[in-house]
C-alpha cells in the first residue's frame, strides 16, 4: 500500500470525529462553554484575591493547559468510545488496522480542537486579564502545546485500554486519571506545596515539566524540559504498545464481542 | 478445481470470567469450506454461531486449533487475511450521526482507500445495493432493511474475496428479506464472493446454501448439502390423509416403511420412507372409507435442525 493509502487509514479517525463533532450540539460546549467559564473563573478569583502579576500568569497557564489538556484526551478516547456506544465495535477491527492508526487519527482532531480552544482562550485571557501568552515568542508556545498534547495522548489511549481490558464501564475509572494530573502536576500550585510522596509522583508526569517549562517565560525558574520530552516520549511508546497489546487480549478473550452487543 | 476459503482443524473457544471460570463455547470444530459455495452456519441461539464467525472473521481468536482463511494463517498472516475479508454484523450497527456515505467513506479509508478508488468504491456499493436516495440521511435514521443493506454495502467496500454475514435476515420484514437473499446470491455470482452465513432461519439456509453445518452447544453435529442431510437423517416424508369412514389406524404400524403416525378423527398424518409398495398398502388400508385429500410433504431443514437440535 501506497503512503497515501496508509495515511488514509490515520485520517479515517479524523474524519469519524470530525463528523460527529459537527453535527453534536454539545460540542459548542466543550469547545467555547467550559473553556471560557473557567478561565473566567480563575481569572476572576485572581483579581478577588488580588494577587501578584506573576501568580495571575502562573494560575492562567495552568488553567488553559487544563482545558486543552481535557479537550484533547477526550478526542483520542472518542475513536474507541464512539464504536463502543454505537455498538461499531466489529466493523473497525476488522479492518486491517493497528492501534496506531485510531490513537494519531484521532489525536490529529484532538490538536485541532484544542488549538483551536488555545486561540479562544489566549484572546479572552488578553482582552479580559491582560495577560500575553505570546509573550515568550511563538516557539515556547508550541513546545508547551506539544507536551500537552502528548499528555492528553497518553490519558486518552490510557481510557482506551481500560475499556479494552476491563469492558465498557471501565472509562469512568480512567477519566478519573485526568483528576491526579490536576492534583499533582503543578496546575494550579507549584508542585513544591506537595507533600514528598505526591511530589515524587508530580515527577513522573510530564506535564508537570512542561507546565514549568512555560511558566519559566513569564517567572524565571528551573525546569527540565528535556526530561520532561522523554518522559511524554516513553509514555507515549509505552501507552501505543499497551493499546496494541489489549485489542490483541480483547480479541482472545472475547471482549471484543462483548462490547459490540 | 476451486480453492479453499476456511480450512479449520479442532477449533476451541471458552469465555473466562472475571474469577476464572472458563465457558466453553465451541468444542473440536473441524470444517473446510470452498471458495465457490455459500456455506450456512445453523444452530440455535446460543449454539456458537456468531463465536465461529467472529473467529473466522479474525475478530477474536481460537484457545486452540489450527484455522488457515483463504490458505493464510490465521494466527501469523491476520492482516493479509483483513484485507481480502469483510463482514456484515448481526444488528448492523454504525455510527449513527454518520450518513451512508460518510460511512462507506470512512470504513473505505480504515481499508486503506483514497482518491478516485475511494469515490468510486462507496458510489458503486451505493448504487448495488439502491441505497441513492438515502446517500444523505444519517443512520440512526435508516430503516432496519436499509441498516442491513449498508451493513452489506460495507462488507463489498474492499473488494473481498469472503464475506460473514451473521444473521443477515434477522429483524427483517419478509419482503426485505427476501430482496436482502437476492443481493447475497448476486453479491455470490457477480462478483465470485465466497459468501458463509449464519442463520437460525432454515429456509433461509435451503434457498441460499450449498453446504450447511449445524452447531448445538458449540459442537458441529452434521455438515453436509441440505439434501444429504434430509437423506442421511431418514426424516421420512409425511403423507397427511382426510378422510370419511372407518379405518384400522392399528393396522398401519405393521407396514414396512411406516416411521410415525399421529391419528385424530378424520385426519392420519403418517411418517415414511416412501416407497411405491409402501404408498400401495397405505391407500389400501383406507379402501374402506372415502379419502378426501392426500398431501405427501418431503422433509425440509427445519425437520433436519428439530432432529439434530434433540
Amino acid at each position: 500500500m501506497n503512503w497515501r493509502g496508509e495515511l488514509n487509514k490515520y485520517l479515517a479517525s479524523t474524519y469519524k470525529n470530525w463528523i460527529i463533532s459537527k453535527r453534536n450540539v454539545f460540542t459548542l460546549f466543550e469547545l467555547f462553554f467550559w473553556p471560557i467559564m473557567g478561565l473566567l473563573t480563575i481569572g476572576l478569583l485572581t483579581r478577588f484575591l488580588n494577587v501578584s502579576s506573576n501568580t495571575v500568569s502562573f494560575l492562567l497557564v495552568g488553567s488553559i493547559a487544563l482545558t486543552i489538556l481535557q479537550t484533547s484526551q477526550m478526542d483520542v478516547a472518542y475513536v474507541l468510545l464512539f464504536d463502543m456506544w454505537s455498538k461499531s465495535i466489529k466493523n473497525t477491527f476488522i479492518a486491517p488496522i493497528k492501534s496506531y492508526h485510531l490513537v494519531f487519527g484521532a489525536l490529529l482532531f484532538g490538536i485541532v480542537r484544542g488549538t483551536f480552544v488555545f486561540g479562544i482562550l489566549v484572546v479572552v485571557s488578553n482582552r479580559l486579564f491582560g495577560f500575553d501568552f505570546l509573550a515568550g515568542g511563538i516557539a515556547p508556545v508550541l513546545i508547551f502545546l506539544v507536551g500537552v498534547y502528548a499528555m492528553a495522548a497518553v490519558i486518552g489511549i490510557t481510557v482506551c485500554i481500560s475499556i479494552l481490558t476491563f469492558g465498557q464501564k471501565a472509562d469512568v475509572a480512567a477519566w478519573s486519571l485526568s483528576g491526579v494530573v490536576l492534583l499533582v502536576s503543578g496546575i494550579y500550585y507549584p508542585v513544591e506545596v506537595l507533600p514528598p510522596a505526591l511530589q515524587a509522583l508530580s515527577r513522573a508526569i510530564p506535564l508537570t515539566y512542561f507546565l514549568e517549562y512555560y511558566r519559566s517565560v513569564y517567572i524565571s525558574g528551573p525546569h527540565n524540559i528535556v526530561l520532561g520530552a522523554l518522559l511524554a516520549a516513553l509514555y507515549l511508546v509505552v501507552g501505543l504498545m499497551m493499546f496494541a497489546w489489549s485489542i490483541e487480549r480483547a480479541r482472545r478473550t472475547g471482549i471484543m464481542l462483548r462490547l459490540s452487543e | 478445481m476451486s480453492e479453499i476459503s476456511v480450512k479449520a482443524i479442532g477449533i476451541f473457544k471458552g469465555y473466562k470470567s472475571f474469577f476464572g471460570k472458563n465457558t466453553e463455547v465451541l468444542k473440536d470444530i473441524t470444517l473446510e469450506i470452498r471458495s465457490d459455495e455459500i456455506f450456512g452456519i445453523l444452530g440455535p441461539n446460543g449454539s456458537g454461531k456468531t463465536t465461529l464467525i467472529s473467529i473466522f472473521s479474525t475478530l477474536i481468536y481460537p484457545e486452540k486449533g489450527s484455522l488457515k482463511i483463504l490458505g493464510l494463517d490465521s494466527r501469523t498472516e491476520k492482516d493479509a487475511i483483513r484485507k481480502q475479508i469483510n463482514i456484515s454484523t448481526a444488528k448492523p450497527n454504525f455510527p449513527w450521526s454518520l450518513t451512508v456515505r460518510e460511512n462507506l467513506k470512512h470504513y473505505a479509508m480504515l481499508y486503506g482507500m483514497y482518491g478516485s478508488e475511494l469515490k468510486k468504491s462507496v458510489d458503486e456499493q451505493i448504487e448495488a445495493f439502491e441505497l441513492e436516495e438515502y446517500r444523505d440521511i444519517k443512520f440512526e435514521d435508516l430503516s432496519t432493511g436499509l441498516k442491513q443493506r449498508l451493513s452489506l454495502a460495507k462488507a463489498m467496500l474492499n473488494r473481498p474475496r469472503l464475506i460473514f454475514l451473521d444473521e443477515p435476515t434477522t429483524g427483517l420484514d419478509p419482503e426485505i428479506a427476501i430482496k436482502t437473499r437476492q443481493l447475497i446470491r448476486r453479491i455470490h455470482r457477480e462478483n465470485e464472493v465466497s459468501v458463509i452465513l449464519s442463520t437460525h432461519y432454515m429456509p433461509e439456509a435451503e434457498m441460499l446454501c450449498d453446504r450447511i453445518a449445524f452447531l448445538r452447544h458449540g459442537q458441529m453435529v452434521a455438515q453436509d448439502t441440505p439434501q444429504n442431510l434430509k437423506n442421511q437423517l431418514h426424516l421420512g416424508e409425511r403423507m397427511i390423509l382426510h378422510y370419511v369412514g372407518p379405518v384400522n389406524i392399528d393396522e398401519l404400524e405393521h407396514i414396512p416403511g411406516v416411521m410415525r403416525i399421529k391419528a385424530e378423527p378424520g385426519i392420519a398424518e403418517i411418517v415414511i420412507d416412501r416407497t411405491a409398495e409402501n404408498v400401495d398398502r397405505i391407500i389400501k388400508l383406507f379402501a374402506g372409507a372415502s379419502i378426501l385429500n392426500i398431501d405427501i410433504i418431503e422433509p425440509d431443514l427445519e425437520d433436519v435442525f428439530l432432529e439434530l437440535a434433540r
